[in-house]
């Protein structure tokens, strides 16, 4: 009986885990010189995603959204990844704490067949 | 009913009850509705005041904390905690140091989770209590369910050793930085009090920001007048 909770509990987290890392969701940005490249992405509406940053500066950033609700550091030469969504269609800015005039993105979030 | 809402609506029906099975009567419930995220380089300076007026009188207790982050998941706060009674003596009542770890990344899982550890001591007599709390938020578009659920463990040869059970929990409506309405509910200690708050924030620059809370809960589960004020000023830089 503990063992069969033991593995209910295993592939659910297993489940979990793999969902939260589908290779089809993960959005690749780079901050290089205190700029996010590139600066708009256009992502699918209504799915969970994997935002990949690589920070390629010799200096920490802090990735701000209060449209997407997060907050993150990113660390110096080091990628750090954000989840984001599942976003209703709209637009989502967020910016470096720390560079706010420079760093700063827009996610524009569509239905499916829009999104590019 | 699809079988998905039916294990949500289980999960939001089980973590409270789960939480409040032992309550008994000896302290002030309403507190704070802890969020269960951490960021690296966080150090703050907070100041808490809670007013809780009774028909036997009011008390106030405010309590003034510093915390930094250890980790990149890991923070701790220490506080001073002074309490004025009915008596209108206002005096340093009791320490307290707290440790908030943030379980899972943020958004990677169907809910976000931490875990929160509290160790307190009253200033002038024998009394401790210790608290270990289940943090967890979900987000439903620009909703954000928050919800702790605390064990705790008093000692002490001033006080009576007994295991209490907390719940907390806050709907918060994310409009916009600076205002951002919210419906809160604290029980335990034969306590089940309800009420509006606002939450909100103001960035300066860089990591400096400041986050205020206001909120105003009233008692349900007894027929006496019995209402809070709470107000919460963080800032972290």
């Amino acid at each position: 009986m503990c063992n069969r909770i033991k593995l209910i509990l295993l592939g659910f987290v297993g489940i979990l885990y793999m969902s939260s890392l589908s290779a089809d969701n993960t959005i690749s940005l780079v901050l290089r010189d205190h700029l996010f490249i590139p600066a708009q992405l256009e992502v699918p509406a209504n799915r969970k995603l994997r935002l990949v940053i690589d920070n390629q500066d010799m200096t920490a950033e802090e990735f701000d959204s209060f449209d997407l609700n997060r907050e993150k550091v990113l660390f110096p030469r080091r990628k750090s990844v954000i989840y984001i969504g599942p976003l209703s269609p709209g637009e989502y800015r967020f910016f470096g704490e720390f560079s706010p005039n420079t760093a700063q993105g827009l996610i524009i979030a569509k239905e499916s067949r829009d999104a590019s | 009913m699809k079988p998905y809402y039916k294990l949500v609506t289980g999960f939001l029906y089980l973590f409270p009850m789960v939480f409040s099975l032992a309550s008994y009567a000896d302290g002030m419930v309403v507190d704070k509705v802890y969020h269960p995220y951490v960021l690296p380089f966080e150090r703050e300076v907070e100041w808490r005041m809670l007013s809780r007026k009774t028909q036997s009188g009011n008390v106030l207790a405010q309590r003034a904390g510093l915390g930094w982050a250890i980790a990149e998941t890991v923070t701790v706060e220490g506080y001073a905690i002074g309490e004025r009674d009915t008596e209108d003596n206002f005096d340093l009542a009791a320490y307290e140091l707290e440790m908030r770890w943030q379980v899972v990344e943020q958004g990677r899982y169907w809910a976000d989770w931490g875990i929160l550890v509290e160790l307190e001591k009253q200033h002038k007599t024998s009394a401790y209590e210790a608290a270990i709390g289940l943090l967890f938020e979900k987000e439903f578009g620009k909703l954000s369910l928050t919800m702790n659920g605390f064990v705790v463990r008093e000692w002490g040869s001033a006080v009576e050793n007994e295991w209490e059970g907390e719940f907390r929990a806050q709907i918060r409506y994310r409009y916009m930085s600076e205002f951002q309405p919210a419906i809160e509910l604290y029980s335990g200690e034969d306590f089940i009090g309800v009420g509006p708050a606002v939450i909100g924030l103001y960035r300066f620059q860089g990591q400096k920001q400041l986050k205020w809370e206001i909120g105003f809960v009233t008692e349900l589960s007894q027929s006496v007048n019995d209402h809070s004020f709470r107000l919460a000023v963080e800032y972290e830089f």
